[in-house]
């Protein structure tokens, strides 16, 4: 086991290695650099700018420079946002982003686990197919389209909740709503199909036939295995929730760090951007780790080499 | 030039955006008031508790140290915690005294010395004296700073030099300080002006005791020193910045806010939705959705005015066939302006022939580009292209907007109509865009150009031959010797003149075809007092109030007569609505909106 999480571990670093790389090169194929701007900059200017970040050496020393940077988990001055290292970008904008995506994954749990087991216990029905339903809706309807309609239901219409910034209990219930959504739909039908699986299995009849009560099979049988698809999807889920929001926090402008990833390769923020993907990549690892330490506890069948 | 703020319309904020708009647009919204004939206004109108002034600011500040500033939201910050010699009049932008208490100027216009106001101190005690604005504006200078803007101090003798790495002396530049309040600036030509461009955030002194000691990161809260009206307290990326009121500032005793919370918010429905749900009393020009402004024409909280900005098309001359003359004439000619403000932007902007905007005093502009088909046909059969017969396929780029493209398709179908050539659109995202315009990678590119100052010459001067702005590759040396002569002129009427036969010049030969006029669009709560439209969207903040008394349904009556503050009570009540812009009439649009795109390319340029 501790073998395993080592192993995994050292298993990071050539990962992210290979990601910097792609990263820094594809960011400097794009056209143009970060200091272009609609008024042109005079000469002195630019090269007093190229030589500051660094930017008049070779390539080659300019990606070593890059990569001990980063191994030191410094990744230099955001481009666009001079007064701000990287590193500070991202741990300001991380606990929101964090914190959002937090709620919204324990809203899709805690809804779309319940939904879905209705839905398999009671499939075929009408229940089932209102449940369906409304999990087809929730994935189908977009950020852009559901925030904006919640603002107008209960900020413009019923003056409830406040239609943006990110201050006090009371800001955080529409962008959580918004991003949890689509991810209530897709647990719940995970967590129904999950479970179809799980009861056709012969324990469970085994289980029934001992005369246990159909909530004990269901619940303490049933349901631990019936959310391993759940499970599975929870890592990429909780990253893509976590790291993903930018159309929520967007519409609700939300200080996190979701924004930086698409804005920084706007802006040709080199350094704003190597820094985002590489924290999201380490991120998706970790949790990744994590799903697949849950599957081994959750299911015995699993062996961890 | 305001050119930075990165506004960025992604395309799913407009899919979000036109969302909104079957539901949440204006019209559809509840008036707050509508017994009839009382003033109607877009969303909650009850005032904040307190002296406190909560506005969008905007896109993100790349940086709020005036040295670098160039985009509006970060120049509005600037100028909230700093003050230059001389500030601006919020209504008229005619130049009052600020840390300088008067100044004179030579005869020949090339000395001016200025005698700042005994006392100043900066908002940690330590005094501030006539040195101070001499090492600002030398840092601004120094090409290690790397100030976008530093062309702006171009005025100053020696300064172009000295920014360009020529010469590496400070003491050449023409800046001198005899004593602790006296200033003495040499000019390398007459700048009538100077107090304008004195008001602009680059030309702002700041405080070289914390910049000296904490490096790029003093504009930080807790590092930032200030002079200005109000202090920093707070900075939160992509959220907002709280200001306090400074009570060292010079004028402190007139200052009637106690802070300032201007948020960082760069969706325009977002924008909007905190303006009409109260959260915020004053929702900036730019961040008005432009589907909304037809239902907000008629609210009493809406203002419009000419903005000194133009969007236009520019050609690459040297490419083939825009090396001639005569074919640029013909594309200009086949574009019919007043068909794209009508059609298109239902007569939201004003159409424009000509490069420089409205309302300079006693500028003696160039009769505009019009409309004229038969004379197109025949210019470009002059070329040798008649009925566009073996003319090559010419390409209109420009950058992602909804705007951009409707604009671009128009005159696809003008060209193609009119002239039988054929034109295919290019579109790009905004960082290629500007690397394929200022590597000459295009044929014809949409742009635009926000004035810095009242002045012709700060649009006129882009096309000059070889300026980094020019990106046409037009050169022309009768232009460029009239802009010269302009630069060396001491007499401001005649000055304007030989701008007017420059832009005339520029009009008949050049490689630009304008399109349309910029307006600021902008919301203010009607409690909010002290803000004014103008041409540049300037607004000093320590010359805002809350109004407490306000009720819906007084106006502006009760509040005039009881508290005018002392910009109002020097120019005597008016409506706010409509401000002529320096004495001349409003464009003839009646308040003409900008567009959401507008509010990318004006803050940003990009749209």
């Amino acid at each position: 086991m501790t073998r395993y999480v080592v192993r995994r571990l050292l298993l990071f670093l050539p990962t992210l290695w290979v990601i910097a790389t792609l990263t820094f090169f594809l960011m400097r194929l794009a056209p143009g650099g970060p200091f272009n701007a609609e008024r042109e900059i005079p000469q002195a200017a630019r090269a007093a700018l190229a030589q500051r970040y660094g930017l008049d050496r070779p390539l080659a020393v300019q990606y070593l420079t890059f990569i001990a940077g980063a191994a030191r988990l410094d990744f230099g001055p955001s481009y666009k946002f001079p007064t701000r290292q990287v590193r500070e970008i991202i741990l300001e904008g991380f606990p929101v982003s964090a914190e959002l995506g937090g709620w919204a994954l324990l809203v899709a749990l805690l809804a779309g686990i319940p939904l879905g087991i209705i839905a398999a216990q009671r499939r075929n029905t009408a229940a089932d197919t209102a449940v369906m339903a409304v999990a087809l809706a929730g994935v189908s309807v977009p950020g852009f389209v559901l925030g904006p309609l919640l603002v107008l239901a209960f900020s413009l219409g019923l003056p409830w909740l406040p239609p943006a910034l990110w201050e006090g209990p009371q800001s955080r219930v529409l962008p959580v709503l918004t991003l949890a959504a689509a991810y209530v739909a897709y647990v719940a039908r995970l967590t129904r199909a999950g479970m179809l699986e799980v009861l056709r299995q012969d324990f469970i009849r085994t289980a029934r036939a001992k005369g246990l009560p159909e909530r004990v099979v269901v619940l303490k049988h049933a349901l631990r295995l019936g959310l391993l698809p759940v499970l599975s999807y929870l890592g990429p889920a909780a990253a893509a929730i976590i790291m993903g929001s930018l159309v929520v926090e967007q519409v609700f402008a939300v200080p996190g760090l979701g924004r930086y990833l698409v804005q920084g390769a706007f802006n040709r923020d080199y350094t704003l951007v190597m820094g985002v993907v590489l924290f999201y990549a380490a991120f998706l690892m970790a949790l990744n780790l994590l799903v697949d330490l849950a599957y081994a506890w959750l299911d015995p069948r699993v062996e961890l080499k | 030039m305001l050119s930075c703020g990165m506004r960025r319309s992604l395309p799913w904020a407009e899919l979000a955006l036109a969302a909104l708009l079957a539901g949440c647009a204006p019209g559809g919204g509840r008036p707050v008031q509508s017994a009839a004939g009382a003033p109607r206004y877009f969303g909650s109108v009850r005032p904040p508790r307190g002296d406190v002034l909560r506005f969008n600011n905007g896109a993100e500040p790349e940086t709020i140290d005036p040295a670098l500033v160039s985009g509006q939201p970060d120049g509005r910050l600037a100028r909230a915690l700093f003050e230059g010699l001389a500030t601006s009049d919020p209504r008229t932008l005619e130049p009052h005294p600020g840390q300088a208490a008067r100044w004179e100027t030579s005869a020949d216009g090339l000395t001016w010395t200025f005698h700042l106001r005994p006392g100043l101190v900066w908002s940690d005690g330590v005094p501030l004296t006539a040195l101070d604005f001499v090492w600002s504006w030398l840092r601004v200078l120094s090409p290690a700073t790397a100030a976008r803007n530093a062309g702006l101090l171009y005025a100053i003798a020696g300064a172009e030099g000295f920014n360009r790495g020529a010469v590496t002396d400070p003491s050449h530049v023409g800046l001198a300080a005899p004593d602790d309040t006296t200033l003495v600036v040499r000019l390398a030509s007459p700048v009538p002006y100077l107090l304008q461009l004195a008001a602009y955030p680059t030309w702002l002194p700041v405080p070289r005791h914390a910049v000296e000691r904490w490096g790029a990161r003093w504009t930080r809260p807790g590092h930032l020193v200030s002079n200005g009206a109000f202090v920093l307290e707070r900075w939160r990326q992509n959220d907002r910045f709280e200001l306090v009121r400074n009570p060292r500032y010079r004028g402190a005793a007139r200052v009637r806010l106690d802070r300032i919370v201007a948020y960082s918010v760069d969706d325009l429905s977002t924008s909007s939705n905190l303006y009409q749900s109260g959260r915020i009393d004053w929702n900036t020009s730019g961040y008005v959705p432009s589907p909304f402004v037809p239902h907000l024409r008629d609210k009493a909280d809406f203002r419009s005015a000419p903005f000194q900005a133009v969007y236009f098309y520019s050609m690459n001359v040297t490419r083939r066939p825009f090396d001639d003359v005569r074919v640029r004439r013909a594309l200009n000619l086949a574009v019919d302006r007043e068909a794209i403000a009508r059609d298109l932007l239902k007569g939201t902007r004003a159409p424009w022939g000509r490069l420089t905007p409205q309302g300079y005093p006693g500028y003696p502009a160039p009769p505009p580009l019009g409309h004229d088909p038969a004379r197109a046909r025949e210019a470009l059969a002059q070329a040798g292209f008649p009925g566009g017969r073996g003319f090559p396929r010419i390409s209109i780029l420009f950058s992602t907007s909804e705007d951009h493209r409707r604009i671009a398709e128009a005159v696809q179908a003008m060209w193609t109509k009119e002239l039988g050539i054929p034109v295919e659109l290019r579109n790009m995202e905004w960082g290629s865009t500007l690397q394929a315009m200022t590597t000459l990678q295009y044929d014809v590119a949409r742009r635009s150009w926000i004035g810095d100052y009242l002045d012709p010459g700060t649009f006129l001067e882009i096309m000059r031959g070889g300026d980094g702005n020019n990106r046409t590759g037009w050169s022309d040396a009768r232009y460029d010797r009239l802009l010269l002569a302009a630069r060396g002129e001491a007499d401001p009427a005649a000055r304007l003149r030989l701008l007017g036969r420059a832009e005339a010049l520029l009009l008949a030969d050049g490689p630009v075809i304008p399109i349309y006029h910029y307006s600021t669009v902008e919301l203010v709560k009607p409690y909010v007092r002290g803000i004014w439209s103008n041409a540049l969207d300037t607004h000093p903040l320590e010359e805002v109030w809350i109004d407490h008394a306000w009720r819906p349904g007084t106006e502006r009556r009760a509040a005039e007569l009881t508290a005018m503050p002392a910009a109002e009570r020097r120019h005597g009540p008016m409506s706010e609505r409509m401000v002529p812009l320096l004495g001349h009439r409003a464009m003839q649009a009646p308040r003409p909106p900008a567009p959401a795109a507008d509010a990318a390319s004006r803050w940003a340029h990009r749209p």
